[in-house]
Parts: C-alpha cells; structure tokens; sequence
C-alpha cells in the first residue's frame, strides 16, 4: 500500500491513541484515545465538519492533540508542511524504538476492551419500553442526537458493564460502568411522516442515556 | 465570501505534505519509528481485514448450525474458526453478526463517527464514513441502498444497527442462488460479499 493521505493519518490515529510514553519523554506523559480524536472532530464549526473529509478532520484533530500536549509545536509543523510541500520527495527520518512498534501491534492484537468486571443492577430488561434522555452533552457524547426524548423498546441487554475512554461529565458515562442496551425505535416516531416505511432503527446505548418510559412520562 | 468556504487549488498536496510532517516530526521526537507507520499497514493488508470476514460468511453459508452460533455469539464462533490473532483485538472486542434472509434485510451505520469491526473488514470504505451516508441510512435505508444497486424489495424489513456504543457490528449477506454443494473455497469465490 503505497504511503497515501489516508494510510499516513490512519496509521499515526492508532499510534496516538496507543500513546503510553515517548521513547525520551520531553513532556508529561498523556494518554490519547479514540474519545480524543471525536472530540476533535464534534467540536468543529458545523461548516467545516461538511467541508473537511473524514481524513482531513483527522489530521486536525491528531495535530491538535499533539500541539496541546505539547509534543509539537504549530510553528515547527507549519515549518515542516511547507518543507514537504515544496519537496514532496524529501525523505522521512528512519530510526527509533522498536519497542514502540511493538506496543502498537499489540494494541492491536488485544484491543481496548471496556467492559468491566464489576457488578451492577440491570434496571430494564429486554421488551421494555425505554424513553432517551435529553443530557447536557458538552465536549462528548455517544448518544446520537436524533433519538433524544424519544421512546423505544429493549431488544438486548448486553451482559457486563461497560466505561468508555473517557468521562464525558454530565452527559453520563465513562466515570464508572454500567450496562448498556440495544433499542429498537420505530422511525416513523423518529421523524413523523417523513421515514420510510418498514424498517427498524436500533442503537446501543449506554444506561446514563436511558429511563423507563413510564418514569419519562411521570416526569 | 467567507474564507471557510473556499477551498485550496491545491488541497490534496497541502493536506499529504501536513501528514508527512506530522509524522517526521513525531519520528524525531520518538513517539512513532521510521518504521511504524509500515508496521500497521502491513498489519491491515495481513491479519485484520475482509479476508477474514469472507471466511466467517463461507464457514456460515455452508455450515447453517455455525450460522446460528454466530448470531447467538459472535466472538465465540469466530473462535471456532481459527482466523489468527487479532480477531477480538482492536475495535473488534464486542463484536456482533446479524443475518440477512428472504424477508430481512440488514445495514450497519455509525451516526456518531465510523465504528467498523475491523478484525472481519478491515477499514471501512469512504462512504461508510461520510456524513451524508451516515445521516440519511438512518432514515432512508432502502433508498441508499437503491442507490449502492442493492435494490431491496418493498415486503422486505430493513433493520438498521446504529454502532452507538461497544458492539461492532456486521452483516451475514445470503447465501447466492446456484451455490449448493459449493466447497468453502468455491464460495470464497463468490462475489456476494457486500450485503
């Protein structure tokens, strides 16, 4: 695969986000993941979100980190893109420790799994018709927007309990886990008069993100 | 006009010189090799990739009590399979397969970003990951997928799975008309890959 765009920013995201510490640490060790990368991209001017594809969104966010944990600085990169800009053939720096390639093949062997072994109560159950809150997501949410408020029906609870990369703050989850279910929604709920007939929208969503319709109602 | 909405001539060569300085710079300061960024591709073009989902849909196609235990428990029957490492590695932890059959019909989306199991496809594909894509799959399913030439019929319910959350999802196309008594490797061969 030849070393395009996509290859290059793809490679160095899972890099970072497999981050531990540099092989001479100049700075406070960070550790970047995944939620990093979205948070970049979901806190981008709307316009730009549409204007920038996916792998320019990327770039963004994966230099955005490192300038603001201060691994780079914006004026070296400037400096080095402008270098490489006007010598596409300018070579690559070869060295460095094995032991970092190591790391991220074995990031990518044993994965990042978040579930967690702790116990928890599993308040709703699999039929059960479930309202989404409306939270007060600020710089990170896996609740998509569209089903707020809306109401649907469990159709799994996943065993386990489950944290995410990092806590999202009022929004609800990643502090500790907790269970997460998959509900089924009925489109023409979801956006009346104006979904296609015949087809089921499922989304798995975390508990933080959930109350029984009833409570829903009550309230 | 609004220079947001302007676009660079020369975009492409601007945004690849950006990565190759990005990734010169991290090289310098030792936070990536001179090597890694070959180490991970070699890694998607070997052992994490649609190779492997095509063996998990042959082994199904030909094996319908495999089938159901992919669907009862993927990674579980993945496991039967002995693919290599990796497939319950990275953003294939909680994987989940769902089939497709005379009367259902279903589509993976993530609205959120481009969540994709990548121990059984690999990287997803551009469009799974454009906005546009992912906004309207989740209302319009049957009109996008007319427009990918997957004309499904109208009595046939569409199920959407939305990535929300830890579960990767993927889709168990049908089996092709004319492939009884097919080897496991005949099937491989089968282009109906793409459900």
């Amino acid at each position: 695969m030849p070393p395009t765009l996509r290859g290059c920013l793809f490679v160095i995201g899972l890099v970072w986000k497999n981050l531990r510490r540099p092989a001479r640490p100049l700075v406070e060790i960070s550790h970047g993941t995944w939620a990093d990368l979205r948070k970049g991209a979901e806190s981008l001017n709307p316009f730009d979100y549409f204007k920038y594809r996916y792998y320019e969104k990327w770039l963004g966010g994966i230099s955005g980190y490192f300038i603001a944990k201060g691994y780079i600085t914006e004026a070296e990169l400037d400096a080095l893109t402008a270098e490489y800009y006007n010598d596409p053939g300018k070579p690559l720096p070869q060295s460095g420790d094995p032991t970092i390639d190591e790391r991220v093949v074995q990031y990518l062997i044993e994965g990042d799994s978040p579930k967690r072994d702790v116990g928890v109560r599993y308040d709703l159950a699999i039929g059960d018709p479930v309202t989404v809150k409306n939270v007060p997501s600020v710089e990170h949410t896996r609740l998509p927007g569209f089903l707020s408020n809306k109401t649907g029906v469990v159709e799994t609870v996943y065993s386990g309990a489950y944290t995410y990369l990092c806590d999202t703050g009022a929004d609800g989850i990643g502090a500790a886990a907790m269970p997460v279910h998959c509900v089924a929604f009925d489109p023409q709920e979801l956006w009346p008069g104006n979904a296609e007939p015949n087809f089921i929208l499922y989304a798995d969503l975390y508990a933080a993100y959930l109350q029984p319709a009833a409570a829903a109602k009550a309230a | 006009m609004d220079d947001r909405f302007r676009y660079d001539a020369d975009r492409e060569a601007r945004s690849a010189a950006r990565v190759r300085a990005l990734e010169a710079l991290l090289i310098q300061k030792g936070i990536i090799t001179g090597k890694t960024v070959d180490t991970v591709v070699d890694f998607f073009e070997t052992k994490m990739g649609p190779f492997n989902g095509a063996k998990v849909v042959a082994r199904a196609w030909g094996d319908p009590y495999f089938k159901g235990r992919l669907v009862e428990d993927t990674p579980k029957a993945i496991a039967e399979l002995s693919l290599g490492e990796g497939m319950a590695g990275a953003e294939g932890e909680h994987m989940r397969a769902v089939a497709n059959g005379p009367e259902v019909h279903n589509l993976i989306i993530c609205t959120l970003c481009s969540c994709y199991p990548w121990p059984v496809l690999g990287q997803p594909p551009y469009w799974y990951k454009d906005p546009t894509f992912r906004s309207r799959a989740a209302r319009e399913p049957r009109a996008v997928l007319a427009e990918f030439g997957g004309d499904v019929p109208a009595p046939v319910e569409i199920k959407v799975w939305d990535s929300s959350a830890q579960i990767r999802w993927f889709v168990v196309p049908q089996r092709p008309a004319g492939t009884d008594g097919f080897t496991e490797s005949a099937m491989l061969r089968q282009d109906h890959g793409a459900g």
